[in-house]
């Protein structure tokens, strides 16, 4: 009886450092987050963003966007049409993120001024619409930006996934790191906490449902919580569309202007 | 007084067409704002201004076309009920091009809260720059075109009769006086522009839209959207005529990154433009002498702890100057230096945005500091609160409004 009970001890042990062994044979950090990077996110995407912003007292203010993406081997162009509220409607953002990860371009417009302005790209740690959403958080960050490492795998919502600790290269981050956990082979984000300098999580990103659209993985509700000021944002991606029949320069100057209409 | 009457059946008229040709319009939108707006002095100690305006904008879609009217109303204790429409245009969207046919407003160039290449819709100076910048902008009658080409576009704008820029009223705290033995001068409305087709303005314009640059060059034949006088008849008072000029001017502009910042670029020469070379006399005399004059700008954005910053340096020189050349009732300078200074930062999830906006102007040293606060009540209500302050040498261009400083608030309902 104890023979048997040492042995299914040794048994999972064993198993264990198979795990672990092959764990870090398989994949290294920088490729799992090159792997979430490299996830094929279809031709191009549209979506109705609807964004959620609730307060420390619990008073909520809607954001309502339509945004266009489109990828390639060069990067992502993604344009941003705000829909409401009234005072920044007919805003528009635009952003050119690039593989090879140097900075991206961006370029807002503001329909009281009638101009296309190129935006410093060092803000992006800056606050999205109010949110608790940061630019970068809205956009792809290169993973050339930041040191990873598998540190283990977990299970979430029933699916196995790589717990990937992420340290930022530049001098002074936001966050001293993140952690992601990455559904392993499926390489789609399912939560991510953003850590302070003093070890405490700053932010927390849930999220609460996706799904499989055209052979596409999409996140549809996520929330973010800043654990700091006790506010959350939650975003849900409504009408999702893949590989839609986009003009060839409607990630353009032009498009901003015009809207999302025509 | 005729064109006071003329000017509401114009806007009913205007509205009228806008639904009948919305009809057949995919759909229609219906966006804007109601502001009112209360500023006191400081040196008359009064509440000099209190205005409510509506401003709002109908926009007609079809397949292929947009349809934009923004009329304004503009209401206060003082002064008569104010009907306009800012823009009336049409646009149609084709595989390569725009064209926009109607009322609107043009902007161009990358400097912010100065006008270098932006000279193609004339300015409404009667709050002299405090308005709205969307506000200072006039609409004119045009045809524009947009070709497309990669990422190059070619636009041409066709301006069949000249519109000039507003002015302040005689009475307006914004006017300016006219300086010496002209100060007493009766001044006479500018003669208007004949509406010929040899009087038409016209502008060009290359640009690209690039992740290395933006850039564009562009020229045009214009008149000079502010009147210079024309000619003094002495006499007890003396009389003044002014008139508009004919001048062509050519620039570029461009924007690009530099490390994490923005650097802004954009400069224009302005050939054989008109000025007044006024001799106080007595008897005052004047000879309309024409110029060349250039302006330069160099603009850099950044962030920093959050807050959107900006400055930048306004450089321009008149060739060939003298002591007499006057524009707009003060003497121009040969070398000027303006420099401008932003910063802005929100707080409270974007509810609370502070902002400081300073024009400084080296010699004679004077400034205008535009502190202001804005705090969002709820989404599209915003309470506004701020002071502008006129510094320095009165013989400066914002020192000269030394008497003008004033604390405003502001409340502005979105819809």
């Amino acid at each position: 009886m104890r023979n048997k009970h040492t042995r299914r001890v040794a048994f999972s042990v064993m198993l264990t450092l198979l795990a672990i062994t092959s764990l870090s044979a398989a994949i290294s950090g920088e490729e799992a987050m090159q792997n979430v990077y490299n996830r094929d996110s279809g031709n191009n995407m549209s979506a109705n963003l609807v964004m959620t912003l609730t307060n420390s007292k619990g008073s909520t203010r809607e954001r309502s966007i339509q945004q266009f993406r489109q990828a390639d081997a060069t990067g992502e162009k993604k344009i941003m049409f705000f829909l409401a509220p009234a005072d920044v409607k007919n805003t528009s953002f635009l952003s050119y993120s690039y593989a090879d990860g140097r900075s991206d371009d961006q370029w807002i417009y503001l329909p009281a001024l009638k101009r296309v302005k190129r935006v410093a790209s060092d803000g992006k740690s800056d606050s999205f619409m109010g949110s608790d959403f940061t630019y970068d958080d809205m956009g792809t960050r290169h993973p050339s930006a930041d040191t990873h490492k598998v540190l283990r795998t977990e299970m979430v919502d029933g699916r196995s996934c790589l717990v990937v600790e992420s340290i930022p290269k530049e001098a002074k981050p936001t966050y001293a790191k993140t952690l992601s956990w990455v559904v392993d082979n499926e390489w789609i984000g399912l939560k991510k906490e953003f850590y302070l300098a003093n070890g405490t999580i700053g932010k927390r990103l849930e999220i609460n449902s996706y799904e499989k659209k055209d052979g596409v993985w999409v996140i549809t509700d996520m929330k973010m919580s800043n654990l700091e000021k006790n506010s959350s944002t939650r975003i849900q991606m409504l009408d999702v569309s893949f590989n839609n029949d986009l003009k060839e320069n409607f990630f353009t100057e032009r498009q901003m202007q015009i809207g999302p209409r025509i | 007084m005729r064109h006071n009457k003329i000017k509401p059946i114009v806007l009913l008229a205007a509205l009228f067409s806008f639904a009948i040709l919305t009809l057949s319009a995919k759909s229609i939108e219906f966006n804007g704002m109601l502001r009112d707006y209360l500023a006191y002095t400081f040196a008359n100690s009064e509440f000099a201004v209190h205005e409510q305006a509506l401003d709002f904008t109908l926009t007609g879609w079809g397949e292929h076309t947009r349809l934009v009217v923004n009329p304004t109303v503009y209401m206060s204790d003082d002064k008569p009920l104010t009907l306009g429409i800012r823009e009336a245009y049409m646009d149609f969207f084709l595989e390569n091009a725009d064209i926009r046919i109607g009322k609107q407003a043009i902007i161009w160039g990358e400097a912010e809260g100065a006008f270098i290449t932006d000279l193609v819709s004339p300015r409404d100076m009667r709050s002299f720059i405090l308005a709205d910048f969307k506000e200072i902008r006039k609409g004119v009658p045009a045809i524009k075109v947009d070709y497309y080409k990669d990422a190059f576009t070619f636009e041409g704008i066709w301006i069949p009769r000249f519109v000039p820029s507003t002015l302040p009223d005689k009475e307006s705290m914004w006017a300016k006086k006219m300086p010496g033995q002209l100060a007493s001068a009766t001044v006479n409305s500018p003669a208007s522009v004949e509406a010929r087709l040899e009087n038409s303005e016209v502008f060009g314009k290359i640009s690209h839209f690039g992740s290395k640059a933006n850039w564009a060059l562009m020229g045009g034949y214009a008149f000079t959207n502010e009147p210079y006088i024309s000619k003094v008849t002495p006499g007890t008072p003396p009389v003044i005529d002014q008139e508009y000029g004919r001048y062509t001017m050519g620039g570029g502009s461009l924007s690009t990154t530099v490390g994490s910042s923005v650097l802004r670029l954009e400069a224009a020469g302005y050939f054989d433009k008109p000025f007044a070379a006024v001799t106080q006399g007595p008897p005052p005399s004047v000879v309309v002498e024409n110029h060349h004059q250039v302006q330069a700008l160099a603009g850099l954005d950044w962030s920093l702890w959050q807050a959107q910053m900006s400055a930048q340096y306004i450089f321009g020189y008149l060739f060939d100057h003298n002591a007499k050349l006057m524009e707009q009732g003060r003497p121009v300078k040969e070398y000027s230096n303006t420099f401008t200074f932003r910063v802005q930062k929100t707080f409270i999830s974007d509810r609370l945005t502070a902002k400081l906006f300073t024009y400084i102007e080296t010699d004679p040293l004077n400034a205008l500091v535009r502190p202001s606060l804005s705090w969002s009540i709820e989404d599209g209500v915003v309470l506004e609160g701020g002071v502008d302050l006129f510094v320095g040498d009165e013989d400066g261009t914002f020192g000269y409004y030394k008497e003008n400083s004033l604390a405003w608030m502001a409340v502005r309902w979105y819809f």
